[in-house]
């Protein structure tokens, strides 16, 4: 069901505290300063929902999984951002919850079945009802589209849990490129170079990942290989840096770092890597492009001022603008996926902080500070960030949802994690069947 | 007596250690040639490339080692040389000039203040500038080869200004 179709309150109780946070939100000046720190309570703008266990159907096999599937869905509505869980059995049930989210579950043999459903309260009229099914291995991805049509039922646009984060794990000397879900579970290694990989950055349409490595033992070059993991293929081993490597949003090109000229440049290749053209012309250093959404800019960085500062051109190079006259040192930009906003570092001591603010320079805001805190990378639906920081000691990986809540940590094993990337949403694997409602995910999105 | 058992167990673990890092730095699987996929391209899973043979490299020259070189080091933010740059640098060209068949790789490094694609590009500079300085000096330029780990591969660990100042360098390593 789509948000127009909504009852009338339901829409009001989702869009009024919106509005109330967007105001509380906006900043007393243009300047972020660190003594003006947003703070709401993030259930001050969330919506409250009621969660009921999912039914088992069947066996105790089926109890087992239907358990696991609840903490999942929990964790991914919690996530979302755009909702305050309370779950039966575990807290009261608040007066004041405007739907319940609740189904059934059967495991049968390798197969499953989800039954996933929201109705209104307190009349439980139904809302949303869809059947998921697919090989019971998938189980983690098949709770995790439940979550995301959940998000787009109430609030119009799916939530992210199916995506997943592609980062670089850290092993002694050895960096490698590694994948996860978008909660930190099924980490998987997908390069064992023994050397130092970084920089992932996703193809637009989540098939391909764009990496930087050091395998080849001369220097960096651009790679890219498959999300779902195989073979590497090279884009570009030219002379000198082959760093920082981008699809364009249409998947064409590739925006990246060379320096086969003799100083480091920003150039817009075709999507195999041919024909490169220069777009930065400055002895400085230009680096570190992101494209807009629409692809008609580019923002990158350059010290041609002195330190490093994040700018904006347009992508055939024209009219190349400084973001922000207000910090003294900024880099590693990521224009978000609405194209409103550009997140970046700014150093803060002895490391960074991030900062957002409109494609003009507007409105800067300090978003997350505390320790190092580097490399911000939009989800795809541009409400959180995900980033390196070391704030609890060794580098890991920490998600805000700019709503001024702590980032929370996500569980790379133990592992040193540097340089996360956000997938697009990746399509969930199985079959699905709208019961209630229709969705733009369908089964085929 | 002492002494010398004392100089033969450190030198044997030396050896020992160069050996163990130069065989870790051989399992490279070889580099692939056939064109990149596309976004929205099929691409069929092939099997893991198998790593090539180990080769075994020929020992550094006679009579040069990594040791000899002298790093330059360089301030904070910076790629042009300073004044113990260039005097390192000196050293380095006298000795690549005693010794005309030996090839080095300049490493350009960074403090770990910065982001990793900005010091890489940084750590490019700053082995360029060495690489530069010595061309200056005499040494062709097809001697040297350039490469930049920027703050990935640092030979101080710690978190202060000692460390940093010990990673913001042009590193010199004899090549075969």
């Amino acid at each position: 069901m789509s948000a127009r179709r909504l009852p009338r309150y339901l829409v009001a109780a989702l869009v009024l505290p919106g509005l109330i946070g967007l105001v509380l939100m906006a900043p007393r000046s243009g300047r972020a300063q660190s003594d003006v720190r947003i703070d709401i309570k993030g259930s001050g703008t969330r919506m409250k929902i009621w969660m009921e266990p999912l039914k088992p159907e069947g066996d105790r096999h089926s109890s087992n999984f239907a358990l696991q599937a609840d903490e999942v869905l929990a964790s991914d509505l919690t996530a979302s951002a755009v909702f305050r869980v309370a779950r039966q059995g575990i807290d009261s049930p608040p007066s004041d919850a405007q739907v319940v989210v609740h189904g059934s579950f059967k495991v049968d043999g390798q197969r499953l079945r989800l039954v996933g459903e929201i109705h209104d309260l307190p009349g439980r009229r139904p809302v949303f009802a869809k059947e998921y099914s697919s090989a019971l291995s998938d189980w983690r991805a098949l709770t995790h589209a439940f979550a995301d049509d959940v998000v787009l039922a109430l609030t119009g646009e799916a939530g992210v849990a199916s995506s997943r984060i592609a980062f670089i794990a850290q092993n002694g000397r050895e960096k490698e490129l590694w994948l996860m879900d978008a909660d930190g579970a099924r980490a998987t290694q997908m390069t064992r170079d023994r050397s130092i990989a970084q920089s992932p950055s996703w193809a637009p349409d989540g098939s391909l990942i764009l990496f930087t490595s050091y395998r080849s033992g001369t220097g960096t070059r651009i790679y890219v290989m498959p999300g779902a993991g195989g073979r590497v293929y090279q884009v570009s081993a030219r002379a000198g840096l082959n760093t920082s490597a981008m699809y364009s949003p249409d998947g064409r090109e590739i925006a990246a770092t060379l320096s086969y000229e003799g100083n480091s440049e920003v150039y817009v290749m075709d999507a195999r890597g041919g024909s490169p053209r220069r777009l930065t012309n400055h002895r400085s250093i230009d680096t570190s492009p992101s494209w807009s959404p629409t692809g008609r800019e580019i923002a990158f960085t350059s010290d041609r001022s002195g330190a490093p500062q994040v700018y904006v051109m347009n992508k055939d190079g024209s009219d190349v603008r400084r973001l922000t006259y207000d910090l003294g040192y900024t880099d590693s930009p990521a224009w978000s996926p609405k194209g409103d906003r550009i997140a970046f570092v700014s150093r803060a001591g002895a490391g960074f902080e991030i900062q957002t603010c409109r494609p003009d320079g507007s409105d800067l805001r300090l978003v997350v500070s505390g320790g190092s805190n580097e490399n911000p990378r939009w989800s795809p639906d541009g409400r959180h960030l995900v980033f390196a920081s070391n704030r609890g000691g060794a580098f890991g990986l920490y998600v805000t949802d700019l709503d001024g809540s702590s980032p929370r940590k996500l569980d790379t094993g133990g592992r040193i994690a540097l340089s996360p990337a956000w997938s697009p949403r990746l399509t969930p694997p199985g079959r699905m069947t709208a019961r209630v409602g229709q969705s733009v995910q369908g089964g085929t999105r | 007596m002492k002494v010398r058992h004392i100089r033969l167990v450190v030198t044997g673990m030396l050896l020992v250690a160069v050996v163990l890092v130069s065989g870790c730095a051989k399992k490279k699987p070889p580099e692939p040639t056939q064109a990149p996929p596309v976004p929205g391209e099929t691409t069929t899973p092939a099997p893991a490339p198998t790593p090539a043979p180990p080769v075994e490299t020929p020992p550094a020259p006679p009579g040069v080692t990594d040791a000899e070189f002298s790093p330059a080091f360089f301030d904070v933010d910076q790629s042009s040389l300073n004044e113990q740059g260039r005097s390192a640098l000196d050293k380095n060209a006298k000795i690549l000039r005693d010794h005309p068949d030996a090839k080095v790789e300049i490493e350009g490094h960074c403090d770990e203040r910065g982001t990793v694609e900005y010091n890489q590009a940084l750590g490019q500079r700053r082995a360029e500038a060495a690489r530069d300085y010595l061309v200056a000096q005499g040494v062709t330029a097809d001697r040297m080869t350039v490469i930049s780990y920027g703050k990935d591969r640092p030979f101080s660990e710690g978190h202060d200004e000692g460390a940093w100042a010990q990673n913001r360098r042009a590193h010199f390593r004899v090549r075969s």
